[in-house]
This record gives structure tokens, C-alpha cells and sequence, in this order.
């Protein structure tokens, strides 16, 4: 091992040499201040792979022949190693990435690197408070001095912002040293922590003098306004180092100066922490400047470290695992994003959409947001699960509340960037420079976070559990997104067939059936795929990762498991939904939904975990404290998934502007998630109170509710794939009521309505995006006629909408009769008269969806058009095929459906003889209403045809068969507006009001958000006043003023 | 009740000083006269530290009699805080003179020392 002090002996070394190079000399001294920099990566790398591999023992290191307190001492333990590589690899990289810059300026720049890397080492190694102090400023100074190597106003008013508020903090902290050593007798940090400073007199002042200065550089709010300013003054490369490197040696400060402060302290710490993260992720929503708002997103990262050290003493001892990855996510993905920002240069997020001429910026740029928000597989998803899962074991509420409510927050911001970055159109005038030496850095950081996330998941005690194998195969379609459609869709089909045949017998029973919905489905909608031509860039990665999200729900075994696979399945699917072409919004609501549902889902699995050892999905089995609380959260957190009534703003628009295969993706599989999700969580927790009403029962009104407002939309809509959308709302809410009756025909219901509404909705999806395909309009009124070109398609409509509506003789007609069967039982007629009154009003729009399309006039412009593409249609012949099997054998599906259940609801309430079903309300044969419909039918129909067979067939404009000329074809055409009359007399339960509701939150959001940064007026000095009120604030709080 | 020593006075002193520098940081507006009232505010905290080191009765920790080499620590003043206030004193002037660079070039860029003027930068 390479003793640590030659990491500050070199850079200083190199440092003093590069003084002596002269302006032509500046390039020897870059490529030797690299070169150290280098070498002290290597140095503390070293050291940090044996603490890992646990041969290294930590090292105090001394600098003169005394010991302490009598010299200052460094120490080189686990932490320390990790906190200076992370240092020092920014040091290397950040100066790769500012090496041209740099250059310009001279070899004083590269002096200025170098200091500030020296003195970011030190400020984590050393052990002595004093010391602790001069590196701290020699570290300001440096960065002062790289602030102004920008030579604009904005720089350097910044800069000095920063100066006058170091300045003053840096006094407060000599002050505080001062008075410690006075109290103490020592500057060293362990011989401080050795005596207990709570019982020296008067070193309270003191403690508090250092601790706050700490904090002050760690930039609370609202003492920070200096800092957010540097954030967007300086240069982009600039700012990633003090967001990466100064921010990480400043976090480790704290983490090491903490145990001096009494507990109380600490808490009250922990408190400004969380405002500080709250308040700026919520400034950060008004923010369009990129290097501003990532400010504000540093800010409000160390702002939640910040909390979880004051918190400490509650956390134990996965706080160093939490702050590590959450601290390593921000790191990685701040550098890359300012680096990225530095790049292209714009003063507006909404210049973003210009990383399209760069795939790889792009690629990168996803990845940065989705490590900093949280999401798997970047180590800070395992840091903030940890975290919940800690805090609210031990009680701690408001704390979660508050941590989530901020992450919520950063992540509208994020999402509405990344949804910026991907759709918006691309400005003409900018086209960003891409030097390598720029590129390089963000690479190898997109790459190395990747990584970090793949360590910090084996580190995990479940995350080591989790099966990557899915995502990884997903992943992999990234390396060959150069192949064609064809073999690509070919390989995705394969893997999933592959995937079910190896597994399917492993998993037990209901979970079977989701499977199959979840990987033939897949399999199934893929088929539609081959219609594509070219590469389709995109589109596998995230559609693979969906269906591994939905698969490991199913395989999950702990909580850990069934988050990660719920957070998988969530990316994917943005993903996909977001590829639509007016997709921008409804994606970012979607995600927003789906990540408000993550979160109350992590936090009722957190409260379920309280008192318990292992972190098993049983435990939802055995929930003892708050146990209608955890209920409401995980119901709620999967009702946003199954878009009930108040969660269902995002689904409409989401699902309708999706390609062709993609909608019946997210409508007839994905939406299966959260009934999946409702289904485990009423089989572990069964019927829950509050107070004295029963949750499943309130949970029944929100289906009926669901249910009756889904379908009300979906008969006003003009658009066919918005119309399927608000019915998929309005079937949804069918079976979460079904599931609500807790009863065997309830669940019975819910289930094999499932599988029904899996299948039509599949098919009906194709066979109007087949159509959409063709017309190149959604809607209705603009097609019609259709049924003479487009036969094959009409008939699956048809099907479709037949098994819908729930008329005999098709499945949907069993499936009612069950339903009816089910409420009677429970005797809900109140809930039992609304789905009834939504069934009649899907007979509206089903009629308007064949009508309005197929039947009536042709439209002039689509005399020519063609039968929807093959590959749409076969997966519908599929679908329809297995449609009427199940139809004329209903008792083949249900009854082992009902065998399932048996073990959680014994009660069978239904039996069978064959395919007669029996219950006390009545009977029914599948097979023989088949036959006997079937029977009707072929009579009629011979009938009709026997008599018209001497009819005469006319063109569409015979005008002597008419009984007028039609001046224009499309004035014939009355799909327009086609229940008007209804929507005059109900239309008013209809407006929006809820997409108002939640319009009226974000409006108010960023009011509020508004009003909060008007605090920072920019002027310098009102920043220093900021201070000293923070100071004196917290002097008032923490003695007793308050 | 005791007199009140010289290290009372110079503590005192030193917080007056301080006190007069962070109260011209916070309302001069001539970014000069903030550049200036800083070095008020360090030579406070300078006095601070030298008075907290201060032993009543004691000689400077300077040991070249005879009589000091034995029983040394009883005889003479904390040495520390004095060795701290040199350190401090060069942090000062390094912090001092980069203020002084960055007020020069602010005013090369919009020739005005008025601190308000720099407001480029907010929200």
C-alpha cells in the first residue's frame, strides 16, 4: 500500500513544479498535473480494494515524530478510502473533462485543480479540527480561483457571492475551533469524542459554532443562495466539481464532526436537512436554467444526507450504506449532468431535445436521471429503500413523509426534462460542439453508475436475492439495436417463450395465471411487431424490461423483490408510452402517478416491516400495528396502476397515443399489474377496518365508481384508441370491485375478468390500431364504411365488442352472470345498480366503435385504403380463437380458477357438472347457450339470405336507388358528436373535473415554488444576511429561545 | 472581586472588533468597504484567539532561559493559539487579496462597486 500522505505530497509537489512552467510550458504541466491526479486515484483505490477484500486494517498516518494531540494525524480507514477516491477520480476526470479550459488559461489553472484536490484529501483524512479549517479554506480558495477563469459577469459575481459567504462561515468556524480547543484541551477529533463534551461546560457554544459552519457549507436553506448562484455562474465542468468533489469531502465533514453534537442537535440538524431537501426540489419545479436547476437538485441531495446523519441515531448502522449509495448516485449523475449541460450549452431545458444528435449523450442523460431519482437498478434506489424501510420500522412518519414528498418532487422535474430532452423539436439553430475529452467523462460516469448500482445491490442483504437475469437480457438488446426488426422481435419471442417454458411450473397457482397473462400476452402482442420495418431504436430494451418488471412480481419472494420489479415494470413502460407521437404529457403524468404509487407502496411495505426480522412478502400476512394504514397505502399505490377513479388522469391519453402494439401492452397486460398487486394484498391482509367501516367495502364503491365513470367517458369520446383507453378504466374498475366482495364468486369474477379483458382488449387494441395504422387518424368520425375493406378487422371489432358488452353467447355473457351471482351473495345492490347502469352504457359506445367505423358511408379518400397489416391481424385470429374456446367452454377456465381459490376462500358457492355451472340463484351451460345461440343465428341468417338472394347490389353513390344526391360524401356521415343527446342530459358528470383537481396541485406547486425563490434576489450581501439569520435562528432554537 | 485582567480586555476588545467588521459586511454597499470591513472581522477573531491562549501571570512560550526548561507548561502561555493566529493571519490575507481580485474584475466588467448592481444571478 502506498502510504496516503504521498497523495498530498504529490499533488502539492506537482503543484509547486507547475508554478515554475512558463505559458509555453503549460502543456507539460496539464499533462503532469493528470498524471498525479492519476496517481492518487490509484493511491486511494488502492486502499480502498483492500478494505473491501477485508485485508486492510485502517491507518493512522503521522506527520511529525509526535503523536496526537501534539501533531495532526490523518486517518485512512473505509470510509475515508472511498470518500477520497470519489474525490480523487472526479480530480482526474473532471479535469479530462476541463483539460482544454484549463489549458487556455495556463498552468495556474491546473495549480488551482490541483489544490482543490489536495485539500478535499486532507479535509476527509484529517483528524484535527484545525487543520480541518485550513484545508476547508485552501480548498475555497482554489475554487474561487477556478469560479473566475470564466470571464463573465455571471461567473464572477457568483465567485465573489461565494467568497463573502465563505468568509463569513469560515470565521464562525475558526470561532468554534477556538473555543473547542479551549473547552477540550485538544484540536483532535478523537480526543474530543472521547470526552463527553454534553458534560464540559460551556462547550456547547462551541459545538454549535462548528457544527453550524459545517452545515452552512453543506448550504441549507434559505442560507444558500450563494450557493445555487455558483451553481449556474460558473462554468459547467466548474460545477460539477464543487457537485461532486467538494460536496462529497463536505458531506464526509459532517459525517465525522456529527458525534461532538448532543442528540438533540442532531435532530434539529436533521429537521433543517429535510426542509433544505423539500424546499429546493420544490423551487427546483420553476426552474428552466440547466445548470440552476441541477443547483437546486445539489442542493437539495446533500440537504437529504444531510437529514439521514442527523438521524443516525435512529438509523443505526445502515446509515454508512444509505448515505454511501445515495451520496454515489448523486455524484456520478450530477458530474454527468453538469458535464452534459456544459456541452450543448443552452440556456433552457427546453433546449434539450438537441442531445438527439447524440445517442450516447442521450443514453446517458436517461441514466443520470433515473440514478438520481431513485430508480433501480442505480444504488440509491437500495440507499432510499433502506432508508423508508428503516424509518418507518421505527416510527418515524413524518420523516418518510417528508423524504417522499421531496423525492416526488425532484422527480416531476426530472421527468419533465428527460420527456423535454426525448420529444420536443429539436431547436434548427443549436447543434452542440462534441469534443472527446468532454464525451469521455460522461460515458465512463454513465457507465461506472451503472456498475455502482450492480455493487451496492450485492451488498444489499435482499438486493443480492433479486434476479437480474431479466433485466440483463433486456439490457442486451441495446448491444444489437442495429439489427433489424425481424430478428430482434424473433430473439425478444423467443426469450419470453424460453423464460415461461422454463418456469411456468414453478409458480403456484393464480400466480400461473398472471404469468400467462403477463409472458403469452407478451408473446402475443410482440407477434404485432413484425409489421415494423427498419431497426425501431427503443423499443425492445424497454418493452423487455416492462415484461421482466411484470415477471419478477410475480417471482418476488421479499418486499425488496416486488419493489424493484414494480420500478422495472414502471421504466419500461414510460418508455414505451412515451414513444407515441403527442406522448409528452401523458408520459410525464403517467410516470408522476406511477412514482406518488411507488412511494406510498415503499412506505406501506415499510410499515408492514415493523418488528419484523426478514423482509419475506409474508409479512404482509402477519401485519400487526397500523394495519389498515399499510392497506390504504398499498391499495392506493396499486390502484394508481389499475387507474381507478382519482389515479386515472394519466391512462387515457397514455394509452391513446401509443403505436399500434404498444397500447394493447400497457392496456390489456400492464393495467393486470394492479389488479395482481390488489390480489396479493387482500389474500395476505383479508378484510381491514377503519373505525368500524370496512375498507374493501369503500374500496367496492371506488370500482362501481370506476367503473361507471370509465364507461361514461368512453361513449364520449371521438377518438377509437381514447374511447378503448376510458373503457380499459371502466373494465378495471369491474374487477377491483370484484376483488372488493372478498367472496370465492367475487374473486372468481375479478380473475377470469381478467383474463377476458386481457384477451378482448388485446384484440381490440390491434384491430383499431390496424385501422389506425391504415387511416392515419384516431378518429371516428373521420372513417367509416369500412367493413367492405377492412373485413378481417371487422370481424375481431366485432368479436370484441360482443364479448364486451357481455352479451351471450360469447365469455363476457359468463362472466356477467357470474358477476350478478356475486353481488347478489354479497347483497352490495347499491354498488350492483351502478355496474349494471355502466354495462348498458358499454352497449353505447360498443355500438358507436362498430358503427362509426365499419358500417355506414365510405369516406371518398379511403376507397383505396387496405386490410390492416398482416402481422396485426394474426395475433387477433389468436386471441378470437382462444376467445370462442373459452366461450364454449367456460367451466375449462373457471373451474380451476375456483380450484385456486379454494385454499383462501373455501366457501365454493358454485359448482360443476360439466360445463353446468350451478349456484342457488340459478344455472348456466356455456356450451348450450353456444349452440343454441349459435342455432338462431344460422336460421335467421339462412332466412335472410335465402330471401334476399335475388338482391340487387348498388354502388355507394346510385343515385337512382337514393332517395337524394349526397353533395358532399362526408356530410352523410353522422358519427360526429354521436350521443349528443346524452351528453346533454349526463354530459356534466363528465367534465374534468378531476384532471382539474390534480391541474389545481400542480398550479399550486409551482406558486409556491415561485414565491420560495423569490427569496433569492441574487444580491450578495442579502445572502450574508441569510446567514447570520440562520445562525442566530438556530442559536435561538437550540438554546432555548424558542 | 477580581480586577479585570488584560485577557478580559483583549477578549472583549476582539469581539468589539469582530462585531464592527460583520456589521460593515452586512450594510456597507461599496464592495470595498465589505472587502475591508472582512479584515475587521478576522483581525476580531486574530484578537479572540490570542486572548483565549493568554495565561494570567505567564511569559511567552519562547524557551531560552535556563529558569524555563524545568517545570516548563506552569510557566508559560498556551503556545498553540499563537502558532493558530499565524496560520489564520495567511488564510486571511490569501482570502483578502482573491476578494480584492474578484472586486477588481467586477468592476472592469460594469465599472461600478455597488454591490446591488451584481444581481445577474437569481431566482
Amino acid at each position: 500500500m502506498v502510504n496516503p500522505i504521498y497523495i498530498v505530497a504529490v499533488l502539492l509537489g506537482v503543484a509547486f513544479t507547475s508554478g515554475f512552467f512558463s505559458k509555453k510550458g503549460k502543456n507539460i504541466a496539464g499533462y503532469l498535473s493528470m498524471l498525479a491526479l492519476g496517481f492518487v486515484s490509484f493511491v486511494s483505490l488502492q486502499w480502498l480494494h483492500g478494505f473491501l477484500s477485508e485485508q486492510q486494517a485502517a491507518a493512522q498516518i503521522f506527520t511529525t515524530a509526535f503523536k496526537p494531540p501534539f501533531s495532526i494525524n490523518l486517518l485512512m480507514g473505509k470510509e475515508e478510502a472511498v470518500f477520497t477516491s470519489l474525490i480523487n477520480i472526479m480530480g482526474l476526470i473532471g479535469g479530462l473533462y476541463l483539460f482544454r479550459k484549463l489549458k487556455e488559461t495556463g498552468s495556474n489553472a491546473f495549480i488551482a485543480l490541483l489544490l482543490l484536490i489536495m485539500g478535499l484529501n486532507v479535509i476527509v483524512m484529517t483528524r484535527d479540527l484545525f487543520n480541518l479549517f485550513v484545508f476547508m479554506e485552501i480548498s475555497s480558495i482554489a475554487i474561487a480561483g477556478l469560479i473566475i477563469l470564466s470571464q463573465n459577469v455571471k461567473s464572477i459575481s457568483s465567485g465573489f457571492k461565494y467568497m463573502l459567504a465563505g468568509g463569513l462561515i469560515s470565521g464562525m468556524l475558526l470561532l468554534g475551533t477556538v473555543f473547542l480547543y479551549y473547552f477540550t484541551g485538544t484540536l483532535n477529533i478523537d480526543g474530543m469524542l472521547q470526552q463527553n463534551l454534553n458534560l464540559v461546560k460551556g462547550s456547547s457554544v462551541a459545538v454549535f459554532l462548528v457544527i453550524t459552519a459545517i452545515v452552512l457549507e453543506l448550504k441549507p436553506f434559505p442560507a444558500n443562495g450563494w450557493g445555487v448562484d455558483v451553481y449556474e455562474g460558473a462554468d459547467a465542468g466548474i460545477s460539477a466539481l464543487i457537485s461532486s468533489a467538494y460536496a462529497t469531502a463536505s458531506v464526509y465533514v459532517f459525517m465525522k464532526l456529527i458525534p461532538v453534537a448532543s442528540e438533540q442537535f442532531q435532530f434539529l440538524i436533521a429537521a433543517i436537512g429535510i426542509i433544505t431537501f423539500v424546499a429546493s426540489n420544490l423551487m427546483g419545479l420553476r426552474q428552466s436554467n440547466p445548470n440552476r436547476l441541477l443547483g437546486y437538485s445539489s442542493i437539495s441531495q446533500i440537504g437529504l444526507l444531510m437529514a439521514i446523519i442527523g438521524l443516525s441515531s435512529v438509523i443505526g448502522e445502515s446509515t454508512n450504506f444509505i448515505v454511501i449509495s445515495i451520496l454515489v448516485s448523486h455524484y456520478f449523475a450530477k458530474a454527468g449532468l453538469f458535464w452534459i449541460s456544459g456541452i450543448i450549452k443552452t440556456n433552457s431545458i427546453r433546449d434539450w431535445s438537441v442531445l438527439r444528435h447524440s445517442k450516447i449523450l442521450l443514453v446517458s442523460f436517461g441514466i443520470f436521471i433515473f440514478a438520481l431519482v431513485g430508480l433501480p437498478p442505480f444504488p440509491s434506489f437500495f440507499g432510499k429503500w433502506e432508508l423508508i424501510m428503516n424509518l418507518s420500522g421505527s416510527h418515524n412518519f413524518i420523516w418518510v413523509t417528508a423524504i417522499l414528498v421531496g423525492s416526488f418532487l425532484e422527480a416531476a422535474y426530472m421527468f419533465r426534462w428527460l420527456g423535454y430532452a426525448i420529444k420536443l423539436e429539436l431547436p434548427s439553430e443549436i447543434k452542440p460542439v462534441i469534443k472527446l475529452n468532454k464525451i469521455i467523462p460522461v460515458i465512463l460516469f454513465a457507465a461506472s453508475v451503472i456498475t455502482a448500482g450492480y455493487f451496492t445491490g450485492m451488498n444489499h442483504e435482499y438486493g443480492k436475492l433479486i434476479n437480474y437475469i431479466p433485466l440483463a437480457f433486456a439490457l442486451a438488446f441495446v448491444l444489437i439495436e442495429f439489427l433489424p426488426v425481424f430478428i430482434k422481435n424473433t430473439l425478444a419471442i423467443a426469450g419470453l417463450a424460453l423464460y415461461f417454458y422454463l418456469n411456468y411450473q414453478s409458480y403456484t397457482d393464480i400466480s400461473r395465471i398472471f404469468a400467462a397473462i403477463f409472458l403469452l400476452g407478451g408473446i402475443l402482442t410482440l407477434l404485432a411487431g413484425y409489421a415494423y420495418k427498419g431497426k425501431r431504436l427503443g423499443f425492445f430494451p424497454f418493452a423487455l424490461m416492462m415484461f421482466a418488471g411484470l415477471i419478477g412480481l410475480i417471482e418476488a419472494k421479499s418486499t425488496l423483490e416486488f419493489f424493484y420489479a414494480w420500478e422495472l415494470m414502471t421504466i419500461g413502460s414510460y418508455f414505451l408510452i412515451i414513444r407515441g407521437k403527442k406522448s409528452i404529457t401523458h408520459a410525464l403524468s403517467y410516470m408522476l402517478f406511477s412514482i406518488g404509487g411507488a412511494y406510498l407502496i415503499m412506505a406501506g411495505l415499510g410499515i408492514a416491516s415493523i418488528g419484523k426480522a426478514d423482509l419475506t412478502l409474508s409479512i404482509l400476512h402477519q401485519v400487526t400495528e397500523y394495519a389498515p394504514l399499510v392497506f390504504i397505502l398499498l391499495a392506493v399505490g396499486f390502484m394508481t396502476k389499475t387507474a381507478s377513479i382519482g389515479l386515472h388522469i394519466w391512462l387515457p391519453g397514455a394509452h391513446a397515443e401509443a403505436e399500434a402494439d404498444v397500447s394493447p401492452m400497457v392496456s390489456a397486460i400492464l393495467l393486470k399489474a394492479g389488479v395482481f398487486g390488489l390480489l396479493i394484498l387482500l389474500m395476505a391482509m383479508g378484510e381491514q377496518f377503519i373505525g368500524k367501516v370496512s375498507i374493501p367495502y369503500l374500496l367496492s364503491w371506488v370500482g362501481a365508481l370506476t367503473a361507471l365513470m370509465g364507461n361514461m367517458m368512453a361513449a364520449f369520446q371521438e377518438d377509437a384508441k381514447k374511447l378503448l383507453a376510458y373503457s380499459s378504466i371502466g373494465a378495471l374498475g369491474y374487477a377491483v370491485f370484484g376483488l372488493s366482495l372478498m367472496s370465492h364468486l367475487g374473486w372468481l369474477t375479478a380473475i377470469s375478468f381478467s383474463i377476458t379483458h386481457f384477451m378482448l382488449k388485446a384484440l381490440l387494441f390491434l384491430a383499431i390500431g390496424g385501422v389506425v395504422w391504415r387511416l392515419k387518424t384516431k378518429d371516428m368520425y373521420k372513417m367509416g364504411g369500412l367493413i367492405k375493406r377492412m373485413p378481417f378487422s371487422f370481424f375481431s371489432v366485432l368479436i370484441g365488442i360482443i364479448v364486451l358488452a357481455g352479451v351471450p353467447p360469447l365469455t363476457g355473457f359468463s362472466g356477467k352472470w357470474l358477476f350478478y351471482q356475486a353481488v347478489m351473495e354479497k347483497q352490495w345492490f347499491l354498488q350492483g345498480a351502478v355496474l349494471f347502469f355502466s354495462g348498458i352504457i358499454a352497449f353505447l359506445y360498443c355500438f358507436r366503435l362498430i358503427h362509426a367505423i365499419f358500417l355506414g358511408q365510405l369516406k371518398d379518400e379511403h376507397r383505396n385504403v387496405k386490410e390492416a397489416p398482416f402481422w396485426i391481424l394474426v395475433p387477433q385470429y389468436i386471441l378470437l380463437a382462444v376467445l370462442l374456446g373459452f366461450s364454449f367452454l367456460p367451466g375449462s377456465m373457471l373451474k380451476p380458477i375456483g380450484n385456486m381459490l379454494l385454499p383462501f376462500l373455501p366457501d365454493g358457492a358454485i359448482h360443476w357438472n360439466g360445463q353446468l355451472a350451478t349456484t342457488v340463484y340459478g344455472y348456466w351451460n356455456g356450451k348450450t347457450v353456444m349452440i343454441i345461440i349459435v342455432g338462431i343465428f344460422s336460421v335467421v341468417f339462412g332466412w335472410l339470405w335465402f330471401m334476399n338472394r335475388k338482391a340487387r347490389k348498388i354502388k355507394q353513390f346510385n343515385i337512382v336507388y337514393a332517395a337524394e344526391r349526397p353533395f358532399r360524401p362526408e356530410t352523410t356521415h353522422f358519427a360526429y358528436n354521436f350521443f349528443a343527446p346524452y351528453k346533454k342530459a349526463i354530459g356534466f358528470l363528465v367534465a374534468p373535473g378531476i384532471t382539474n383537481f390534480w391541474n389545481r396541485i400542480d398550479e399550486g406547486a409551482h406558486a409556491v415554488s415561485d414565491k420560495f425563490t423569490k427569496l433569492y434576489n441574487g444580491n450578495g450581501q442579502t445572502y450574508l444576511i441569510h446567514i447570520v439569520a440562520f445562525i442566530v435562528v438556530i442559536y435561538l432554537i437550540s438554546f432555548g429561545g424558542f | 472581586m477580581e480586577k479585570i485582567g488584560i485577557e478580559q480586555i483583549s477578549l472583549a476588545f476582539g469581539f468589539i472588533i469582530l462585531m464592527l467588521g460583520l456589521w460593515g459586511i452586512l450594510s456597507r454597499k461599496n464592495i470595498i468597504k465589505i472587502v475591508l470591513s472582512f479584515t475587521l472581522f478576522d483581525t476580531g477573531l486574530n484578537i479572540i484567539i490570542v486572548a483565549i491562549g493568554y495565561l494570567k501571570n505567564k511569559t511567552a512560550p519562547i524557551l531560552d532561559s535556563a529558569e524555563l526548561q524545568t517545570d516548563t507548561a506552569s510557566k508559560i502561555v498556551d503556545p498553540l493559539p499563537q502558532a493558530l493566529v499565524l496560520t489564520s493571519i495567511v488564510i486571511g490575507l490569501g482570502v483578502t487579496s482573491l476578494l480584492l481580485v474578484y472586486a477588481l474584475k467586477l468592476y472592469k466588467e460594469k465599472k461600478s462597486l455597488f454591490i446591488n448592481d451584481y444581481k445577474d444571478l437569481k431566482w
